[in-house]
């Protein structure tokens, strides 16, 4: 269905951060600098009908507010035909660098909207231990992290998986991968994750071996396609 | 200078866990042109000022005069200015607990080391934020328990044309337009730091400028009642004035807040100054002569802040937009540049009548959001006795002819407790709505009409310095109660949402904004205990401040009183551009409609 392409608009998926101090943003904040950013770039946002017409774009689900995220998303019409590449060159030049564009793609088939479609998020946790913990309280958060906290805890049927990088050179320092489930599959009964309240759980939950939270950010989400998780622009 | 204190970003962010809007104290917005340390060589050589505008964020950065400063200053290469604001009550609590002074949002600067604070003062009731802000940085709130040589600390806005209740916290004060006076100040600071001369050379040295106030220069002297006998010296401190507005650019890439801002658009300053001549009103009177922009290069330069800002709002300001003759043309060329619906134009002082409701149509393209009309009294006689031109037919036929053609929104100004009013100036407000509602009934079908909405707003009349009212008194606070009561028993109540503004409040706004300098003492104890926010309806405490009166030994009966003619004003030292005796011609006239009245 491809073959004739509406020249007079163009629709294009894209990725971008919200980091730094723009973590302390709101979502709607973020829509609001971002379309402002859209017409500085003199790209023409398409307008909905009616009596109070509106942009056509569409962002990802919110982000916490104070949590960076490297994996904002978002779609826009335009009107005109426009390089996706042009796009993101132009639209980097209005936006600073807190909140800068890293990839643009042209969605050429009908996709679902992204508020919609997210079902998993991935959080990335930096936790260190503090100086009256040891090695061995080390080994029972590994084996607390498996058996309470994916199994039983009340977020088991929300996490989807976990995945922990002691990194490299530091002692310290863990990363740990967590998928959360964004969204309710309709057709499975899965709960929503609730970011918030389990940063609080998790964070008194990691108290018990002398753990604390130093930075946490959202990495990326994904969409069930097919069966398969994909990222937003692996989809379009 | 000593080093300059920064505030570590590592340590911003363990201070706002937790903080509501934490978005109010980041910077990094689109548009902020301060210099940064990593950027400019020679930091430590810059002069530093700190804007301070003791509201929130939100207020502030809403404000035009904050952005015009912030420009100019920042043009300059050997001057920096950063912003700071209010913080709100669960950051102050925070910074308070953690023993952190308030910072600059730019470059995280500790207040108490800047060169200069400039706090911008838009209205009375922000005085004790004033002085919580100065706190906040560590500094002495009393000019003369600051030994220091810096940081400085100035005031302007329209809130300090009297300077008197702020001059025991004060170096100085700005009368008048800032654009210019500011690079002088900023010379004269940067001759004072770099020669190391004394502060008594520094105060000097600016005093020959227009609109500089040094409240240490002047004397006050008292009769045992508590009115002022004289003030030494005599002469007054002409305001500052900049003649032709064209000769500064509006600011085409203001600061573009983050957050949400109470005003979120770009705002476009078309001319200064009224020439209504409203009897009450401060503003028309202070910011006199009457000055315009040229229309094509306002044109121009709008054009191009809505390239260069991506707001989807325009608001054109003045005092008396419908004044500004070629207001037509600019609004035409301005609607004309996008879709019908994508840019909203906005005229917060329109004045409204059959001839412009048109006009006003084609700026709300469509979206009729609502009409406002300023009548401020109820009766042309007492409209006559404040000089407000508004002919009650002339309003009823625009309010007419606006719900044929779709308006379903009316909001409404009215004050009471002004000078000479009676009971029945009172009854004619109740009946002014219900000739409103009978026209909507008249216009509007069943379906429109059940969405009828008039909100109107009631407010205390507050006598202003430099008004022709600056003499009278502020009603009693009885008085205005029982006629708020009889408009809310006898408005209509169907289709109507009033709204007051609390008389105890207004009543402290005029002793503070009538004070003399001996009210300064009362504005530090109502802030010692506990007072700021007191423009919030939920924060404002009359009892503080009745204290803080009491403490001083000040009646506030001698700030709302009516003042005689002949004496002494705390003001008096400020030479505003209209002479006092222009003032009171104006209040005798207020008197003749009255003696006219009488006479029929």
């Amino acid at each position: 269905m491809t073959e004739q392409k509406n020249v007079y608009e163009t629709r294009i998926r894209f990725k971008f951060c919200k980091k730094d101090e723009f973590k302390y943003l709101s979502h709607l904040d973020i829509s609001r600098i971002m379309i402002r950013a859209l017409r500085r770039a003199e790209m023409e946002i398409k307008y909905s009908q009616g009596y109070n017409p509106k942009p056509k774009i569409g962002f990802s689900p919110p982000t916490p507010l104070g949590v960076e995220s490297m994996a904002e998303y978002a779609d826009v019409l335009l009107d005109g035909d426009i390089d996706a590449g042009e796009f993101k060159k132009k639209l980097n030049l209005e936006l600073k660098p807190q909140m800068l564009i890293s990839e643009a793609k042209t969605i050429m088939e009908k996709t679902d909207n992204l508020m919609n479609a997210a079902a998993i998020v991935l959080y990335g946790f930096e936790l260190y231990m503090r100086s009256s913990g040891n090695k061995d309280m080390l080994e029972r958060f590994y084996e607390g992290l498996k058996e309470d906290l994916i199994t039983n805890s009340d977020f088991s049927r929300s996490i989807f998986d976990l995945k922990i990088t002691p990194q490299k050179g530091t002692s310290d320092i863990i990363l740990l991968k967590l998928l959360g489930y964004a969204k309710i599959f309709k057709e499975e009964n899965n709960e929503i994750f609730k970011f918030n309240s389990f940063y609080e759980f998790f964070e008194n939950w990691l108290n018990q071996y002398c753990l604390n939270i130093k930075d946490v950010r959202k990495e990326e989400i994904f969409i069930m396609s097919g069966g398969v998780l994909k990222t937003p622009m692996e989809i379009v | 200078m000593d080093k300059i204190k920064r505030l570590d970003f590592a340590l911003l962010g363990k201070l706002l866990k937790d903080i509501e809007k934490p978005g109010r104290y980041i910077n990094n917005e689109i548009g902020t042109r301060s210099k940064s340390p990593g950027a400019v060589k020679d930091f430590q050589d810059l002069i530093l000022m700190a804007l301070v505008f003791p509201d929130i964020y939100e207020v502030g950065m809403s404000n035009l005069g904050l952005q015009i400063l912030y420009d100019i200053i920042n043009r300059h290469e050997c001057f920096s200015a950063e912003r700071v604001f209010s913080l709100w009550l669960d950051f102050e609590e925070k910074l308070r607990g953690q023993k952190v002074k308030i910072f600059s949002l730019e470059n995280r600067i500790f207040l108490d080391s800047f060169d200069l604070i400039g706090f911008t003062v838009q209205h009375e009731l922000l005085y004790t934020n004033i002085l919580n802000i100065l706190d906040l940085g560590g500094i002495s709130i009393r000019t003369r328990d600051r030994k220091n040589r810096f940081p400085l600390v100035c005031a302007g806005g329209p809130a300090i044309v009297n300077p008197q209740p702020l001059s025991r916290f004060m170096d100085f004060f700005v009368i008048g337009d800032g654009e210019e006076v500011v690079i002088s100040i900023l010379q004269r600071v940067k001759q004072y730091r770099d020669n190391k001369k004394e502060k008594k050379w520094f105060l000097k040295e600016i005093s020959r400028l227009d609109g500089i106030y040094i409240p240490e220069f002047y004397k006050f002297y008292y009769f045992p009642d508590g009115r002022i006998e004289r003030i030494e010296p005599e002469e007054k401190v002409k305001k500052a004035l900049i003649k032709d507005l064209n000769e500064f650019e509006i600011v085409q890439d203001p600061i573009i807040p983050n957050i949400k801002a109470v005003h979120d658009r770009f705002a476009v300053e078309i001319m200064r100054g009224c020439s209504k001549g409203c009897r009450f009103c401060q503003a028309g009177i202070i910011y006199r002569p009457v000055r315009k922009r040229e229309v094509s290069s306002l044109i121009r330069q709008s054009i191009a802040g809505l390239k260069k800002t991506g707001h989807d709002e325009i608001s054109f300001l003045s005092l008396s937009s419908s004044d500004y003759k070629d207001i037509g043309h600019l609004l035409d060329k301005i609607t004309g540049l996008s879709k019908p619906g994508r840019l909203s134009v906005s005229m917060p002082s329109m004045r409204l009548d059959s001839l412009n409701l048109k006009l006003f149509e084609l700026i709300q393209s469509g979206r009729k959001t609502g009409l406002t009309f300023a009548p401020e009294a109820g009766s042309q006689r007492m409209r006559n006795i404040i000089n407000k031109n508004i002919e009650e037919k002339e309003m009823l036929d625009c309010i007419k002819m606006a719900f044929s053609s779709g308006w379903e929104k009316i909001k409404l100004y009215f004050m009471i407790g002004l000078p000479y009013e009676n009971d029945n100036d009172i009854h004619e407000i109740t009946l002014l709505v219900e000739k409103i509602i009978l026209a909507a009934k008249e216009r509007l079908s069943g379906r429109k009409l059940a969405r009828l909405k008039i909100n109107i707003s009631i407010n205390a009349f507050c006598p202003k310095p430099f008004t022709p009212f600056q003499w009278a008194a502020h009603d009693d606070t009885e008085n205005l109660d029982r006629k708020f009561d009889f408009i809310l028993k006898n408005i209509p109540k169907r289709y109507v949402n009033i709204n007051w503004t609390d008389s105890r409040k207004s009543r402290i706004e005029c002793a503070l904004a009538r004070g003399n300098d001996r009210v300064g003492e009362v504005v530090e104890s109502a802030w010692k205990n506990g007072a700021r926010f007191d423009n919030w309806t939920d924060f404002f405490k009359l009892s503080v401040w009745e204290e803080g009166f009491k403490k001083a030994g000040l009646d506030i009966g001698l700030f709302t009183r009516n003042f005689s003619e002949d004496e002494v004003l705390p003001w008096d030292i400020i030479d505003i551009g209209v002479s006092k005796e222009f003032l009171l011609k104006e209040y005798d006239r207020a008197k003749e409609c009255l003696r006219n009245q009488d006479k029929i």
